[in-house]
């Protein structure tokens, strides 16, 4: 005999079973790779941000995926951790050929980015809108889905000087490396179309009473406030102790605390609310968003930003992908970026109201919108604003 | 406005601010001036506590009287959970295990928070009213106020029921001699049971207040650790302790918020802590004997 127990059978039997119930993934699959943060204080982005890649990936797929080759995507989650982030690259990479992979963090891009280099395998975009990564020369391999941070308040700016020529601003950022990022590049962008910054106000990133910097900012009387670094905390508590002390400054925000799922939970406090919005809201029914039909088809129920983040990250990483291919060069990481670098005038499926270009390393072109707490819904309140030099 | 009166409005909102950090700070005094355990999951009891009191408010739309005892009363029940099913077996054990098992517990109760809930912040229903509140001239933030007064009151009331209430005395007795305290005829495991009951109840109740001036989220627990420092400068096991160190870190971060930067809150408050155990390495009013881990 073979020394096979019953036993043994059973387990053998059980895992063949088990084996064959697997999607089949096939050996020319084109893999995506994720270190997405399905946990932890960034949980609520990671989430969606899988959700609209996937969606994105199938509906590539049922129309035949890249030249035949259907896409997969391939993730775990990181509980934006840097470590585990890369710990995820790690495993996937290796387990995969991976030519296209999706990054939690600002922390992970700069940290995983000297390995990019050194793989040339692999072009990365991800979750960070950090200004220091726009750099193509620093990050060759590298993009971001969007402007960046410091080309959002560019974007608030611009409405800002046109709306109101000459207004006090004072801005409000998180003590974080995500938080500081703009702020440099905010006040010169200020000085530049004759806006005045008034006050910085620094908030540690455990700070949920904000009285003391409220007193700060009805010294300092702005026209608006532009807050960056949060998701919502403390946002609304420094908006509802604005309003019982008069001040008239209109709120803005940037990307990540424009979802408006999350300020419909805090209701008529959030009334008013204004930000930069490199997307267009899942509710748009723009006649030239056929790609938001399709979303609304797909999911009946509200989809957050981080989904339209995931969403367009999925279809330009694709999108490079088919042209490389097309041109008949092998996927990786410069010929990737290549590709990526070849898309003008793109038109995104009304994901983006306008066509876009990427020239660099971002999509430099925003809207500003604003919460209207009756309808629960952000609402356009200025046309599409490229800061493309 | 002048330099004095915004001087005086700093003032209050940081004293407001230290006596949310202060209430929390109780819930870490009460379990270890009891049981000895440093209970490293006051911050996730919190989150609990916001979270409970959105289900009870805004979940099954009851007014915020019969929710607020609810959301407490709800932190309390995981307390006597908590202690029955995973404290007392450890009873005896080495303090780093115990330690340990609760900074298990903590991140046990946000997987479970993020399960039931969701990971997306949210905003709590609005109990507190919005007209501001001025004294003299000088504006607090209503929500602040609250808080203080609430902090104010419940801190008392700990301070008078361990003085007089015979339970109170037990607790005192068992947290300085539990072999002696059994020889009184003390129910030494029942104290354990109250003060994780009460301990892990003011955390849910810090929690509810918490939660309506900064919305909830599951990482909101990280406030926690901010009232560590607390318990550590006013010592580990006394209630004025919290108190006092409550109220000196939230005028310290106040005033350094306002003229240095907010970039030196936490500089300036954990820079403090150092000086406060160089000075007093068991606390500002701590018994000078304290473990250390």
């Amino acid at each position: 005999m073979f020394g096979i127990t019953r036993r043994t059978l059973i387990a053998l039997s059980a895992s063949a079973a088990i084996a064959t119930s697997l999607p089949a993934a096939a050996a020319d699959d084109i893999v995506i790779g994720g270190s997405i943060p399905l946990t932890g204080v960034f949980a609520f982005a990671g989430i969606g941000i899988e959700a609209g890649m996937q969606d994105y990936i199938k509906i590539l797929n049922e129309a035949g995926g890249i030249q035949g080759r259907k896409v997969r995507l391939a993730y775990e989650d990181t509980g934006y951790k840097v470590d585990a982030s890369v710990a995820v690259f790690n495993k996937l990479t290796s387990q995969d050929e991976i030519h296209l992979y999706y990054g939690d963090s600002t922390g992970f891009a700069k940290t995983i980015n000297g390995e990019l280099d050194r793989l040339g395998s692999i072009m990365m975009a991800g979750a960070s809108f950090a200004t220091e990564l726009n750099d193509p020369k620093a990050f060759p391999h590298q993009f971001m889905a969007g402007p960046d941070y410091s080309e959002m308040t560019g974007i608030l700016l611009e409405y800002i000087a046109k709306e109101k020529p000459g207004a006090k601003i004072v801005l409000v950022n998180s003590d974080t490396e995500f938080g500081r990022d703009p702020i440099a590049a905010t006040k010169a962008r200020a000085g530049e179309l004759g806006l005045e910054v008034v006050e910085e106000i620094i908030t540690p990133p455990t700070a949920v009473d904000v009285s003391t910097e409220v007193l700060k900012l009805r010294r300092a009387r702005p026209d608006y406030t532009i807050f960056h670094g949060y998701v919502l905390a403390p946002l609304p508590e420094f908006m509802s102790q604005a309003k019982q002390l008069g001040l008239e400054t209109k709120f803005m925000g940037t990307f990540w605390s424009m979802d408006s799922s999350i300020w419909a939970k805090v209701g008529e406090a959030a009334d008013g609310f204004m930000g930069v919005m490199p997307y267009r809201y899942y509710y748009d029914e723009a006649g030239d968003a056929p790609m938001l039909d399709r979303i609304r088809e797909m999911r009946p129920e509200y989809q957050s930003t981080p989904y339209m983040q995931g969403f367009l990250t999925a279809m330009l990483f694709t999108e490079a992908a088919k042209r490389t291919l097309e041109a008949g060069k092998e996927l990786n990481g410069t010929n990737l970026k290549a590709a990526l670098n070849s898309i003008e005038n793109f038109d995104t499926g009304g994901i983006i109201g306008v066509p876009i270009s990427i020239p660099g390393n971002s999509i430099p072109v925003g809207r500003i919108y604003r919460y209207d707490a009756s309808a629960q819904k952000m609402q356009p309140a200025s046309d599409w604003i490229s800061v493309q030099e | 406005m002048s330099d004095l009166l915004f001087f005086t409005e700093v003032t209050l909102a940081g004293l407001g601010s230290g006596a949310l950090l202060a209430l929390t700070a109780l819930a870490f005094v009460l379990i270890y001036k009891a049981t000895r355990v440093i209970n490293l999951a006051v911050g996730e009891m919190l989150m609990l506590g916001g979270y409970l009191f959105f289900a009870f408010a805004a979940g099954l739309g009851l007014p915020a009287f019969a929710a607020i005892p609810l959301a407490v009363a709800g932190g309390g029940l995981v307390g006597a959970i908590v202690e029955r099913g995973l404290i007392r077996p450890m009873l005896g054990e080495n303090p780093i295990s115990v330690f340990m098992v609760t900074i298990g517990l903590g991140s046990v109760l946000v997987g479970l928070v993020e399960l039931v809930w969701g990971t997306d912040p949210r905003a709590l229903p609005a109990f507190m009213g919005t007209t501001p509140v001025f004294i003299g001239e000088a504006y607090v933030s209503r929500k602040i106020a609250i808080a203080f007064v609430v902090a104010a009151v419940v801190i008392a009331v700990f301070l008078t029921l361990f003085r007089f209430w015979r339970g109170g005395v037990a607790l005192r007795a068992t947290a300085t001699d539990q072999a002696a305290a059994y020889s009184c005829g003390i129910n030494v495991p029942g104290v354990f049971s109250l003060a994780w009951i009460v301990g892990c109840g003011t955390a849910a109740g810090a929690g509810v207040l918490l939660g309506s001036i900064g919305g909830i989220s599951p990482a909101m627990g990280v406030f926690g650790l901010s009232a560590l420092v607390v318990v550590i400068v006013g010592g580990l096991d006394s209630v004025a302790g919290a108190l006092v160190g409550g109220l000196v870190i939230g005028l310290i971060e106040a005033w350094a918020g306002t003229y240095l930067g907010g970039e030196y809150k936490l500089v300036t408050t954990f820079g403090l802590l150092l000086v406060a155990l160089m000075i007093r390495p068991y606390g500002l009013f701590g018994t000078t004997e304290i473990e250390r881990l």
